[in-house]
This record gives structure tokens, sequence and C-alpha cells, in this order.
């Protein structure tokens, strides 16, 4: 799939334009399975603590982290310094120079707070990150986020891990359209058909993770996203048919009627 | 009874007395030998030369007859600002205004002794394997002893677990750690990674308990000590002259799969072994895990 249209993003090129997220996965077994199927060639990270006491497994232990663009992301910050902060300590492990900037600014709905998101993106994009910002669906902070150099915009479709789809499609298309980065839609996607129909308004891609780790079978799941991701993609660059509000005829107004004989006459 | 747990004694709080206890490095139990009248008068040497914790610790008397005897101490030990516990017998340690109870591992559980004397009070546990330490670790403790680290009358029968078990117990403790058991010397168990000496009879039976008292402290406190240092949130502790590498390396961490914070500062890989761990250091080790 894809073949020359490949997704430009802050000086690398991405095959696939899904990124896969790696949490809440059953085992790590599944979850380079459902990597491996997906055909995504960025996956998400989260910086945590080492467990020091008790058992240091990672479920990242069978995703050879080599072989694909690092998206790290900042989650657990509810501040700007703690975002940066984060950012800079994934920075540190050698492997990225992307940051997914995540500031949770409502606990309840883990929406993102986004002036913060605002301002730990102005401060990491001048410290030289690629930033990618997951923010609210607003217009006008997308533009504000493009505006002081976010490599790409991540609006989310519905609160993280809700799986609820596209909730605001009016918001998320409108960015789609005018915002001048690449607009990657994050959060919330739950079926393949969610990733689908973004990608055919024209989202450049798409970030799935609970949708797939927790869908029953993860790595024919993520094979399903990959595959819609590609469909949507296709029928976006194809251009879609315009809505109409009356039915239309199969046939072209310029053929003409068969002309039918009377019905016979009855005697 | 007079009171419904150990509250806070004089100006000192829980905090208070938990600072202390940090500060503190010989720490004297009573013997059996003196006899009760005389206590009074021993501890009094003691505190003169420089005990900060004292412990009371009868096993021949029943609680009752002890209670006045544990009064007078806790005023002696308050007066000269040391912390006074009672070994084991709770009701006691509350009716004589202790600071606290030292329980061993057949006593009563530290968390029932934590819900009967309330967080103010200081609970001490007697540990004497790494299993022990380490499960310390989940109690509600302020400190635990490391013994006996030599064969001793005072625990007759019960083997001698050597400094080694020290170094086990300072390794594994987030908090102080008081070394016990046939101790003649501040030094060697500090050295070793206990917090503060505890002694029996180098006090109790020395000829001249109040010099015994104040050479033994100067002895634990010249000694080359572990830090304290908070690492991933908890205290722990570090050996004298330990850079970061080396505690990686105690820790089982391979420097390669994490980021090292220290004091707020990301430290490069190849700055490690030349890192040193002080006093207060705050390390943050942490590394990528799954998410979205």
């Amino acid at each position: 799939m894809g073949g020359s249209d490949q997704l430009e993003l802050g000086g690398v090129t991405l095959g696939s334009r899904l990124i896969h997220g790696t949490g809440k996965f059953p085992s790590a077994a599944i979850l380079a399975a459902a990597i491996e199927a997906s055909g995504a060639e960025m996956i998400t990270l989260a910086v945590r603590r080492l467990h020091l006491d008790g058992d240091r497994r990672s479920e990242l232990e069978g995703v050879e982290l080599s072989r694909y663009r690092l998206l790290p992301n900042t989650a657990g910050a509810t501040t700007a310094e703690e975002a940066v902060r984060l950012a800079h300590l994934a920075r540190a492990a050698g492997l990225s120079e992307f940051i997914k900037v995540e500031v949770v600014g409502h606990p309840g709905s883990l929406l993102p707070d986004p002036i913060a998101t605002f301002e730990a993106t102005r401060r990491l994009v001048a410290e030289g990150f690629k930033v990618l910002p997951y923010a609210s669906d607003d217009v006008a902070l997308a533009f504000r986020l493009a505006e002081v150099g976010a490599t790409a915009v991540m609006p989310g479709a519905a609160p993280i891990g809700s799986t609820l789809g596209v909730l605001n499609p009016h918001n998320l298309r409108l960015i789609i359209a005018e915002c001048p980065v690449p607009v990657i839609v994050d959060a919330g996607l739950g079926a393949p058909s969610d990733a689908a129909r973004v990608m055919e308004w024209g989202a450049a891609g798409v970030l799935v993770n609970t949708g797939i780790a927790r869908s029953a079978d993860p790595p024919a799941m993520a094979g399903a996203f990959g595959a819609a991701v590609g469909a949507g993609r296709l029928a976006h660059l194809a251009g879609l048919a315009e809505n109409q509000d009356r039915a239309g005829a199969g046939f072209g107004a310029s053929s003409p009627p068969v002309e039918l004989p009377p019905p016979p006459s009855r005697r | 009874m007079s009171q419904a747990e150990i509250g806070t004694v004089g100006q000192m709080g829980s905090a208070g007395r938990r600072e202390r206890l940090r500060a503190a490095r010989l720490y004297v139990v009573s013997d059996d030998q003196t006899p009760l009248s005389g206590l009074p008068q021993l501890v009094a040497a003691a505190l003169e030369g420089g005990a900060d914790v004292v412990q009371l610790r009868r096993k021949r008397e029943e609680p009752d007859e002890l209670l006045d005897v544990a009064r007078e101490l806790a005023a002696l030990c308050h007066r000269m600002g040391a912390l006074f516990v009672v070994d084991d017998h709770l009701e006691l340690a509350m009716r004589a205004g202790a600071d606290g109870v030292h329980l061993g591992q057949e006593d009563t559980p530290p968390e029932q002794a934590r819900a009967r004397l309330g967080p103010a009070a200081l609970i001490g546990l007697s540990t004497h394997t790494a299993a022990q330490a380490d499960a310390a670790r989940a109690l509600p403790v302020d400190y635990i002893s490391a013994g006996p680290v030599y064969a001793t009358p005072t625990k007759a029968g019960r083997p001698a677990v050597g400094l080694g078990y020290v170094t086990a117990a300072a390794t594994r403790a987030r908090v102080p750690v008081v070394a016990i058991g046939g101790l003649e010397r501040g030094r060697e168990a500090v050295r070793a990674g206990a917090d503060m000496v505890a002694v029996v009879r180098a006090v109790c039976s020395a000829a001249d308990p109040g010099p015994a008292a104040r050479r033994l402290r100067a002895e634990a406190g010249a000694a080359p000590r572990w830090r304290w240092i908070q690492v991933n949130g908890e205290a722990r502790k570090s050996p004298p002259g330990e850079a970061v590498d080396g505690l990686l390396f105690r820790l089982a961490v391979d420097p390669a799969e994490v980021v090292i914070e220290l004091d707020g500062q990301i430290l490069p890989r190849e700055g490690l072994s030349l890192t040193a761990v002080t006093e207060g250091s705050v390390l943050e080790i942490v590394h990528f895990v799954g998410g979205g």
C-alpha cells in the first residue's frame, strides 16, 4: 500500500500513515505481533520511573525499537514544565528527536490543557525537538501550534482510550482542511472505519492505541486498522464524490429514455 | 488509660521525632542486671555521654512494675533531647509518655502497634535476615535493628549474623538501621551501613557508663557513613564514595536501558562513573514503557 504516497514528517519518511501506540496490550508478544501486522513504521512510547523492586519487565521487551521511528510522549504531565522535563528525559535516551506533547488538563476526561500544551510545544520547538502536540479539536489552537513550529498537530477524535470515534466531525474536518502542518488524528478512534473516515477527509495520519490493544484480537485488528488507513488515504487521493441532497439516478441525463410501448388495452 | 495514643512530647512532633532519629548515632538498651532503682542513674550517665536513644528493656519485671521507672527515664531522655522507647509493651509505652516502642519479630505485629499507638509514635523492629529486612519495607516501622552482629549473652542462642548482614539490611532499608549485638566499638557497624550502634553491655556493664557512651558515640559519629539518598521517590542508602554507576550496578540496572536524572539534571551516560552520590542526592531512573 502507499507506494510513493509517503508521509513526510519532520524530515523522516513514513511508508504507513498509521502510528501505533504501545500501551495497554495484553502481553509483550501480542504487542509485537500487532505492530508487525499493522505495517506501522512509527510507534509511541511513554517515559516512566523504573520499578526497582519486583518485576521490571517491560511490555516493550518483544519490540525491536531500532526497527521503528519512535515517538515518545509526555504522558503523566499536567504542566508545561513537567512535559518539558519528560521530553528531556526521552531525548536523553538517544533514540528520537520526536516528542508527542501530552499535557492533561482535566483528570476525569484526560482532555489536554490547551494553554500548557501550547507553552510546552513552543519551548520544545525552540530547543530543537520535533514536536507533535496532542490537542483538543480546536482549529484556532491548531493554527497557533503550527505557528510556533509544531511538526504536526494531533487533534483528538474523542477522549483518550474511549474508542468513541469521531465526536465532532465538523471541527476535525475544519482542522484537516485548513491547518498548514500535517494533521494526525489521535485519541479515541475505536474502529478501523473511524480511521478510514478521517483519512478520507485528508488527515495526514492517525495514531491508534486502545482501539487495537483492547480489541479481542489485537494483531488482527492492527492489520484491519492498517488496511483502513490505506483505504482512507486512497479514497482521499481519489477524491470523494460530493454528497447530494436529492437522489440521482445511476444513469446519465444525456441518455434517451427507452420508449415503452403503451400498455395493451383491455377489452 | 490517660491517653488514646502516643502523642507529641514537648516540641517534638512526629516529624521532629523522626528527624531526631535520623541524627542518632548511639542507642543504649537497658540491661536486666542493673537493679531497677539504679536505672535512672545509669541512663543519666549514658545521656550525659551522648546517647541519642534509650530503650527500656526488662524481661524479668511485669509492665506494671516498670511504670514508675519508665516515666522517670522518659523525663530524663526528654530533658536531654533524646528519644525514649519501650521494648515490646505498648500500654507501658503509652502510659510512660515514651516516644515509641521496639518490637521483636515475635512481638505485636507493627501494623497493630501502629493502629494502637498512632502516627506520631516511633516503631522499631528487630530483623535478623534479609527476608525480614525486605518485609520491613512494607511495614509501618521507623527503624529496623540488624543483629545480633556478634554472639551476645543478651540474646543467648541466637546465631550471630555478622557485619555482612548490617550491609544487607542497609542495602534493603528505607528507614534507619540500628546495628546491635555484642558491639564494643562504634566504627565498624556504621562503616558497614548502620545509621547508629545499639549497645547493652558496652555501656550498662561499663565501670564508668558515661565515658563509655561518649567513646562509642564519638566512634560511631566519626566513622565513614552511608548516605541517605532518594531514588525514584524512595529513601535509600548509599555507601561512602559510591558513584552513580556503582549505585546502578548495585540496583542491577543497565545504564544503557535507562536515563538518569540527578538533582534535576540529566546525567550523560559517559559521566556516570565520575558523578558521586552525595547526602540528599535525588535520583530519578526512568525508562521507556508502553504508551499511546
